[in-house]
């Protein structure tokens, strides 16, 4: 896999057989180039949550691949995503990051437009157009889909994608476990406090893959267990729970979804947990008996981490969060962590949870702050000439996973390694980089919707 | 020639004359800097205009007027 003369994506620089992936998908700018087309042109992003912009008027700036975007309320209380260009000059007509406007005016020639897009005011209209520009032509650029998922907010640039569900397929109830409320109740989060941004030196896969499942590096994240930052402080979390369940890699390889989560026994009472604070133990207590009784063997499901293809990554307890990795050239990632909350909560948990939230994620986050270092000296230690030449090993795991993989009586949807034992596997990266390799190879949507394609020759039949 | 007149500190109810000569009443302010809302008292060129409200640019206000004409 010697490749030091690449100007474009090629098929075999991501070679799932022997477990191996060529180093210039991380640092090779004319891939870079064609993954914004290939791939963020045409994937479902994650763009906001509705709770930052519960009021007709408000928008909040956001970005889909390179793209900066409005997510916005209209008046009629419609939620929007724009292309943040003007159509006449291609000024932003945003810049703040968020708030609240009547109209959104480009501050370059003034050129201004209504909160569902329509283009509503252009100067020395009569005059110097003499009424004749076409205004219904030259509205905000929308996006081609759009979806509100239990308040997450999600688009897409392509019409021919399916829709948001289908996107998803049965990676959805995975994150349920991160959007519901903690008692299992549909939905009812919102989002604490502001989002986090900052700039990582690494190309965004790094931290894409960190999250769909990177259940080797643990050893780098010693010192913070030593430390001490989890609730109860010690550890990183606090959930003894995970000691008596199946770890499990779960992979859905038609979508390129993937998570680490954790099965518990069916008769595994909830352990204690969040001691420092009666209220704050009162409440985990009692929304998790709650969420048990509700979701029968979906509530012995307790998801780690998670990643939806292609950059939208999921923390679901401790902490509980959402992050976009977006990419700001081959060498760069903006990273943006929303975290989440049970709207009804106590103030004294919401407070509790923003304090712990703090210290594990984030750009001053103790667990993040070793994430980013490994990111950010494995990129620049691969982009010389003679580094690129030696591919990555995605080696562990490899024929180890099943399909139909059951375990007390619950059959877990989704290709599924089990690392109770194994205690790691590349199995869920493997699984994100080869839906990576079949955008980027792939003329059109229809290219890459497998699970239609029977459908189809039944049809034609 | 007038001074240019601030308009994200033009309150509604507030008269201004346009440099069309139209005289307009603001109805709402987004405080943009560039446009305000206002509805058309009076319109020489297009008499047609008067009653109606409008995004008004900035740079075509002339002047604000005292509220009692």
């Amino acid at each position: 896999m010697a490749t030091t003369r690449i100007s474009g994506y090629r098929p075999g620089l991501v070679d799932l057989a022997a477990g191996q992936i060529s180093r210039e998908i991380f640092v090779n700018d004319e891939i870079y180039r064609e993954e914004l087309e290939r791939v963020f042109a045409r994937a479902w992003l994650f763009v906001g949550h509705e709770s930052q912009i519960p009021s007709p008027g408000d928008f909040f700036v956001s970005s889909m691949g390179e793209e900066s975007v409005i997510l916005c309320r209209d008046r009629a209380h419609k939620v929007h995503v724009f292309l943040n260009s003007c159509r006449h000059r291609g000024m932003k007509v945003c810049r703040y990051d968020e708030g609240n406007a009547a109209v959104l005016t480009c501050p370059y020639h003034g050129w201004s437009y209504s909160t569902d897009g329509r283009l509503v005011g252009v100067p020395y209209f009569r005059e110097a157009y003499h009424g004749t520009l076409d205004r219904s032509a030259w509205g905000l650029v929308e996006v081609a889909q759009s979806y509100l998922y239990k308040g997450t907010v999600w688009a897409t640039w392509d019409p021919a994608a399916p829709p948001f569900l289908e996107y998803l397929g049965d990676f959805l109830p995975y994150i349920d476990l991160t959007l519901d409320s903690w008692d299992g109740s549909d939905g009812g989060t919102e989002i604490l406090c502001g989002i986090q941004k900052w700039r990582v030196p690494c190309n965004w896969k790094f931290p894409a893959e960190n999250f769909s499942g990177d259940s080797y590096h643990n050893i780098s994240h010693r010192s913070v267990d030593l430390v001490g930052i989890g609730p109860s402080g010690s550890g990183r979390r606090d959930m003894p729970e995970l000691n008596m369940a199946r770890k499990l890699h779960i992979a859905f390889p038609e979508r390129g979804h993937q998570t680490t989560s954790y099965l518990l026994p069916r008769e595994a009472a909830p352990p204690p947990a969040y001691q420092q604070s009666s209220v704050v133990s009162d409440y985990f207590r009692e929304c998790e008996e709650a969420r048990r009784r509700k979701r029968g063997d979906w509530g012995r499901m307790i998801t780690l981490v998670g990643e939806t293809f292609p950059n939208t990554a999921y923390l679901a307890r401790q902490p509980r969060t959402l992050a976009a990795w977006h990419p700001r050239g081959a060498h760069e990632t903006e990273v943006w962590r929303w975290f989440l909350v049970d709207k009804s909560a106590p103030a004294e948990v919401k407070d509790f949870l923003r304090d712990y939230y703090i210290r594990y994620s984030g750009p001053g986050g103790m667990t993040e702050q070793d994430d980013m270092e490994n990111w950010n000296y494995a990129h620049s230690a691969s982009r010389g000439t003679i580094a690129r030449r030696y591919p990555y090993s995605y080696e562990q795991g490899l024929g180890a996973e099943v399909e139909n993989y059951e375990w007390e009586g619950f059959r877990v949807p989704g290709t599924v390694c089990d690392l109770t034992q194994a205690k790691s596997s590349e199995h869920n990266l493997r699984n994100f980089y080869r839906r990576w390799a079949e955008f980027m190879a792939a003329g059109s949507w229809d290219e890459l919707m497998h699970w239609r394609r029977p459908a189809r020759a039944e049809a034609a039949e | 020639m007038s001074e240019p007149v601030n308009i994200r500190q033009i309150a509604p109810g507030t008269k201004i004359a346009l440099v069309d000569g139209a005289l307009a009443e603001v109805v709402s302010n987004p405080a943009d800097g560039v446009w305000v809302f206002a509805r058309y008292l009076s319109s020489p060129d297009d008499p047609a205009r008067v009653g109606s409200e409008d995004m008004i640019f900035a740079q075509d206000i002339l002047e604000i007027r005292d509220s009692s004409e």
